[in-house]
C-alpha cells in the first residue's frame, strides 16, 4: 500500500535528516515506527504527508509511492484526498475553533455533505466524551480530549492510511490503553492502515502486526513486531528490560554487526 | 447636543467606510499575517474602476458593479500570485515590504491615470438630506453606510458558517496544520486576496460618492491600517468597531477644534488615536488572547 524506498530528506538544503529510509505499510495492517528522539521519525512521516516543505525541508532522494502511484512531490492537500492523513504530534488543534468545527475541519477535502453529517455521528460514538464537548473552545481542552479530537478530526477525511505521531506521550497510562484499544478498532471496523510512531515501545509493538526501528536517519532494525518484542536489543534500549545504565544506544556496540547489514 | 448628535451622525458614516478598509486588511492579515499596505491602492482602483465602467462607458449600475467587482477581483488575484505567493515561508517583514513596493507601484500607475486631475462620477446614490428632528442626515451616506455593514454581516455569517469560513479560519491559525487536514492553503490565500480586495472596492466605491477621485486616495488605505490596528489586526468586530470609532472622533474633533485653529485636524485626530490607543493596549482592542493552559 505505501512504501518507501531509500528515502532521503534534507532541511534547509543542508542538514541531512533521513539517509536512505525504506519501509512498507501493507493494506489494513499496523505498522509501528519507533526510535529515540531525533531519529527522524517524525521527518518520515512529514515527507509522507507532504508538509515537509513548510519548513524547508525536501525529499532529495528516494521514491515514495502509495498504492501505485508516486507521492513524493504532490501537494499536502492532494495527498490527503489519495487517502493519507497525518495526525501531527504534540495533539495540535485548531485552538480557536470548537470541538465540533475541528472534528467538522477535517471532512474538508470531502463534497458529500449527507455523508460527512453520517461520519459526525460516528466521530461521536467512537469518542463519547466529546459529546458534551461539542461548542466548547478547543483550546481549553485536556490532554486526552485533545488526543481524541485530531484523532476524530482525522478519521473524518475517510484516511486509508493514518499516520499517527506520538499519540500517548504525556498521557497517564489508563488514557493510553483507552487511546490504543480506539486506535485498534479503528483498524479493525474502518480498515484504516495504521503507521504508528511511539516511544512507548512495549504497547506499540504489541498492537502492531510490524515494526522498524529508527536511529539516526536510517532503519536500523525491524521485522514482525513480536520478534522484535523478543529482540535484545529492542528489549535494552526500548523497554528497558536489562541492567541500566551500561549501553546508551544501538550505535556503540552493534557497529560491526550494521556495517555486515548495510554492506552485505 | 444637536451639533454633538449631526458630528455624531457623518462620523459615524464615515466610519462605516473607514471600517470596511479595515477590514480588508483584517481579512488578509488573519489567513496570511501579512500586514498589507497595497490594499489603498484597491480601494483607490476599486473606484477608478467603478468610474470607468459606470461614468465612462455609461453601463448600468448593477452591471458596472460586477465588473468592477471582477476587475478588482482579479487585480488582488494577481497582486497575491505574483508578489506574494513567493513570499511564503519567508520573514513577514519582507512580505510586508512587497506590500509597500505593490503600493508604490499602483500609485505610480493611479497618477498617471489621473493626470494630475480629478475623476467624478456621475451621482449614482442620491445627494439630498434627510431632516430628522433638526438632524441632518445625508441619504447616499446613509444608504452606503447600510450596505456596508450588510457586507459585514455577510463576511461574518461566511467566516462562521460556511465551508471556505471554516477553512480560513483554520489556515488562519495554523498553516501546516490546515494543510495536513487536506485544505489548500495557496487557494486559501487567494481567496483571500480576492475578497478583501472587493471589500476595499466597496470602500472606495462608498468614498466616490462623496469626495471626487483624486491622488490621494490610496492613502485611505493607511487609515485602514490605523484602524485595523485599533481593532487588533486579527478581529473583524474590532475594525468595525474601530472605524466607527476613528470616523466619528474625527468628525467631532474636527466640528469642534477646526473652527478654534482654522481646519486640519481630522487627519491629525486619527493618528493621534492610535497612538493613545496602542499605548493603552499595544495589542488593540480586540488583540487575540493567546490561549495557553497551564
Amino acid at each position: 500500500m505505501l512504501s518507501l524506498e531509500n528515502v532521503e530528506v534534507i532541511y534547509n538544503d543542508v542538514i541531512l535528516v533521513l539517509k536512505g529510509v525504506s519501509m512498507q505499510v501493507p493494506d489494513g495492517k499496523i505498522v509501528s515506527l519507533l526510535g529515540a528522539n531525533g531519529a527522524g521519525k517524525t521527518t518520515t512521516l512529514k515527507a509522507i504527508s507532504g508538509v515537509l516543505y513548510t519548513e524547508l525541508g525536501e525529499v532529495t532522494d528516494g521514491r515514495i509511492e502509495f498504492e501505485g502511484r508516486t507521492i513524493g512531490r504532490m501537494d499536502p492537500e492532494d495527498i490527503v484526498r489519495l487517502g493519507i492523513v497525518q495526525v501531527m504530534e504534540g495533539r495540535k488543534l485548531f485552538e480557536h475553533l470548537t470541538v465540533d468545527e475541528n472534528v467538522k475541519v477535517g471532512a474538508y477535502s470531502r463534497s458529500d455533505a449527507a455523508e460527512i453529517r453520517r461520519d459526525i455521528e460516528r466521530i461521536y460514538q467512537y469518542f463519547p466524551a466529546l459529546l458534551e464537548l461539542k461548542g466548547r473552545i478547543s483550546g481549553y481542552l485536556s490532554g486526552g480530549e485533545r488526543q481524541m479530537v485530531v484523532m476524530g478530526r482525522a478519521l473524518m477525511a475517510r484516511p486509508k492510511l493514518m499516520l499517527l505521531d506520538e499519540p500517548s506521550i504525556g498521557l497517564s497510562p489508563m488514557l493510553v490503553k483507552e487511546i490504543f484499544q480506539i486506535i485498534k478498532e479503528i483498524n479493525l471496523q474502518e480498515k484504516t492502515s495504521i503507521f504508528l510512531v511511539e516511544q512507548n515501545a512495549m504497547i506499540a509493538l504489541s498492537l502492531s502486526e510490524y515494526g522498524y526501528v529508527m536511529e539516526n536517519g536510517r532503519v536500523v532494525i525491524d521485522g514482525p513486531s513480536d520478534k522484535l518484542k523478543e529482540n535484545e536489543d529492542i528489549k535494552e534500549f526500548y523497554l528497558g528490560l536489562s541492567e541500566l545504565g551500561k549501553r546508551k544506544s544501538y550505535r556503540e556496540v552493534k557497529h560491526y554487526k550494521r556495517r555486515k547489514r548495510w554492506l552485505g | 447636543m444637536s451639533t454633538f448628535l449631526q458630528f455624531l451622525i457623518l462620523g459615524l458614516m464615515e466610519g462605516g467606510v473607514y471600517a470596511l478598509v479595515g477590514v480588508s486588511i483584517v481579512l488578509v492579515y488573519k489567513a496570511t499575517k501579512t500586514v498589507s499596505i497595497a490594499h489603498g491602492q484597491l480601494l483607490a482602483f476599486g473606484a477608478f474602476f467603478f468610474y470607468l465602467f459606470f461614468g465612462y462607458f455609461g453601463l448600468p449600475i448593477i452591471i458596472a458593479l460586477l465588473l468592477c467587482f471582477l476587475a478588482i477581483g482579479v487585480m488582488g488575484f494577481v497582486i497575491e500570485r505574483l508578489a506574494l505567493r513567493p513570499m511564503i515561508g519567508q520573514p513577514l517583514f519582507a512580505a510586508f515590504l512587497v506590500t509597500f513596493a505593490v503600493f508604490v507601484v499602483f500609485d505610480g500607475v493611479f497618477l498617471l491615470i489621473l493626470k494630475g486631475g480629478i475623476l467624478g462620477v456621475p451621482k449614482f446614490l442620491p445627494r439630498e438630506s434627510l431632516l430628522v428632528g433638526g438632524l441632518r442626515i445625508p441619504e447616499g451616506q446613509a444608504i452606503s453606510f447600510v450596505l456596508s455593514m450588510a457586507v459585514f454581516g455577510i463576511i461574518g455569517l461566511m467566516f462562521r458558517y460556511s465551508k471556505v469560513g471554516l477553512g480560513m479560519r483554520a489556515t488562519a491559525e495554523d498553516h501546516q496544520l490546515a494543510q495536513s487536514t487536506g485544505i489548500s492553503v495557496k487557494k486559501m490565500f487567494s481567496v483571500i486576496w480576492v475578497v478583501s480586495s472587493v471589500v476595499a472596492a466597496i470602500a472606495g466605491i462608498s468614498t466616490a460618492h462623496v469626495i471626487d477621485i483624486y491622488y490621494s486616495y490610496p492613502l485611505l488605505g493607511i487609515k485602514g491600517l490605523i484602524v485595523a490596528l485599533v481593532g487588533g489586526l486579527e478581529s473583524l468586530p474590532g475594525a468595525l468597531l474601530g472605524g466607527l470609532i476613528l470616523g466619528i472622533l474625527e468628525n467631532i474633533s474636527a466640528g469642534y477644534l477646526d473652527p478654534i485653529v482654522g481646519g486640519g485636524v481630522k487627519e491629525v485626530a486619527a493618528y493621534f488615536m492610535l497612538l493613545v490607543i496602542l499605548l493603552v493596549k499595544p495589542y488593540g482592542l480586540f488583540g487575540l488572547v493567546r490561549i495557553e493552559r497551564i
